[in-house]
């Protein structure tokens, strides 16, 4: 009896190690240690960049209150050039000019070659480029999207990319489908200006939006 | 007794504030790393960076690594043990110069990045560069529109594992793959190099005789280029563009013998990085990691500006 007693025990003994290692392996093979600097550089590196620029171009281009009329901006360049860059420019570090998202409206005088000639109402004459969307003048115009936010400046250059895709390829084609020369039109879009610029003729505005009036 | 007892009191306090006032008198060094001295625009980032330096109250010194990561660290090593305060480097490679950026780190010596970027966001103290990428988009439109949006063109790369060579390079590709008329028939590397580039595209030239542009990573090989095109009688067909604003290539642009450049500011990264790190002694902690510095597309309509 002692004896059956003795071999029930070191049974159950043998069964609590055999589910103690059984749970450890399970365990060892279920949870994976890794640095976070490591899955952050994997969660950028699976980063959708079409979704992020979507939300920039629709819930942050579009809806922005720092659009400035292209008017107000060059009356206040000219009254005062550094308090204007500062207040409605966007430098990304170093240089002489600044980027600015403004807003206008006026007639299309002339189509050539993706340009569109604008007699605006109140600036004279200015030109949409709807051709050569590229480059970062949407991204920082927009002043949304920060250096720091990425870890290199491919991914943040990345950013401008979509975006431009996403405004050359699909808002602008069909915007300029409805719009002919004679047409009133408003318009919005990103500018750059330099600190060594007098004369504010021939501006060429990079489109955000082109709206038949 | 008291007498000899306080001269020797007095001569221990005046040799021990003495010591300690020489060494706050001692200038803060700093190094200047260079990737190499055998290319006028980084002899002048690196003269630049130096004479910032000694303007600011500094000692300076430029050590050339010779486009090679390895002489690079034994730099590192050398200036480390030699006591120098801070770091002004551009780096050979942007993945293998983070080592040599991390081992200074270690040792308590600020690494202000000119011109070249590396692949990490936490080794050096701030990375004042060019801004590449927007350069090359002004270049890549500017190409586009010389071309009237097709032809055959050739592209030179600067060393392959420089991230400027990528920015570059990419830049110009966001806007020149979008026009499918324009076929690119090579793309090889000639390390930024003059005489490797010009030899690059004599032999591309043999198989593809009939391109009608070349874009060069930078103004020394676009000059090598110019060079190739000169040799094979094509100089006036084929259209050429570099980057960084040489004056011999601003000077081509004036006659009209190179297309464009991209005018980078080799002066005001290197004031930068001088400054920052004046700051840095000063008790400056918190820098900007990146901070990109404009570049100017220069062509034929405002040479006049150059």
């Amino acid at each position: 009896m002692q004896q059956t007693l003795k071999t029930i025990n070191m049974k159950k003994k043998y069964l609590y190690i055999l589910a103690f290692v059984i749970i450890a392996i399970l365990g060892y093979n279920s949870v994976y240690f890794k640095k976070l600097s490591d899955v952050k550089n994997a969660n950028k590196e699976n980063f959708d960049f079409k979704a992020y620029a979507d939300s920039i171009y629709y819930k942050g281009i579009l809806k922005s209150k720092k659009t400035i009329a292209l008017t107000n901006l060059i009356s206040s360049v000219k009254t005062n050039q550094d308090a204007a860059f500062k207040k409605y420019g966007n430098r990304l570090g170093i240089g002489n000019s600044a980027y600015f998202m403004i807003k206008s409206t006026g007639k299309i005088i002339d189509i050539k070659d993706g340009i569109y000639t604008i007699a605006d109402e109140k600036n004279g004459v200015v030109y949409i480029d709807t051709k050569y969307i590229f480059g970062n003048a949407l991204r920082d115009a927009s002043g949304l999207v920060k250096l720091t936010d990425f870890k290199t400046n491919a991914q943040f250059n990345k950013v401008s990319e979509s975006l431009n895709d996403i405004v050359r390829n699909e808002v602008v084609p069909k915007e300029i489908k409805k719009v002919k020369i004679g047409d009133s039109i408003s318009f919005s879009g990103a500018i750059k200006l330099s600190k060594k610029q007098i004369l504010f003729t021939d501006l060429l505005i990079i489109p955000s939006q082109i709206k038949l009036q | 007794m008291k007498i000899k007892q306080l001269s020797l009191l007095i001569l221990t306090v005046i040799f021990v504030f003495g010591c300690s006032s020489k060494e706050k008198s001692e200038k803060p060094k700093i190094a200047v790393v260079v990737s190499t001295l055998n290319n006028p625009w980084f002899v002048m980032l690196a003269e630049s960076a130096a004479e910032n330096a000694k303007k600011l109250g500094y000692e300076a010194k430029i050590f050339d690594s010779q486009n090679n990561p390895a002489i690079e660290s034994d730099n590192f090593e050398n200036l480390i043990s030699s006591g120098y305060d801070a770091i002004l480097l551009n780096p050979t490679d942007s993945d293998g110069s983070i080592s040599n950026i991390l081992k200074a780190k270690t040792a308590g010596i600020p690494v202000f990045c000119m011109d070249r970027e590396v692949n990490a966001d936490d080794a050096a103290t701030s990375q004042i560069l060019s801004d590449n990428y927007s350069g090359c988009v002004a270049i890549g439109i500017e190409f586009v529109k010389e071309l009237k949006e097709k032809g055959k063109y050739v592209e030179i790369l600067g060393l392959v594992g420089d991230n400027n060579t990528w920015a570059r390079s990419g830049g110009f590709h966001s806007v020149v793959d979008k026009f499918p008329n324009l076929k690119m028939v090579a793309q090889q590397s000639g390390d930024f190099d003059r005489n490797k580039a010009m030899e690059v595209l004599e032999t591309i030239l043999q198989a593809n005789p009939d391109i009608d542009g070349v874009f060069c990573g930078n103004d020394a090989m676009a000059m090598g280029a110019f060079q190739a095109l000169q040799a094979a009688g094509k100089e006036t067909k084929v259209k050429i563009f570099g980057f960084d604003g040489a004056s011999d290539v601003v000077e081509k642009i004036r006659e009209k013998k190179i297309v464009a450049t991209g005018m980078q500011f080799p002066k005001v990264m290197a004031q930068t990085a001088a400054q920052y790190a004046d700051e840095y002694f000063k008790g400056r902690k918190v820098f900007p990691q990146r901070v990109p510095v404009e570049v100017e597309l220069v062509n034929a309509a405002n040479i006049k500006d150059y």
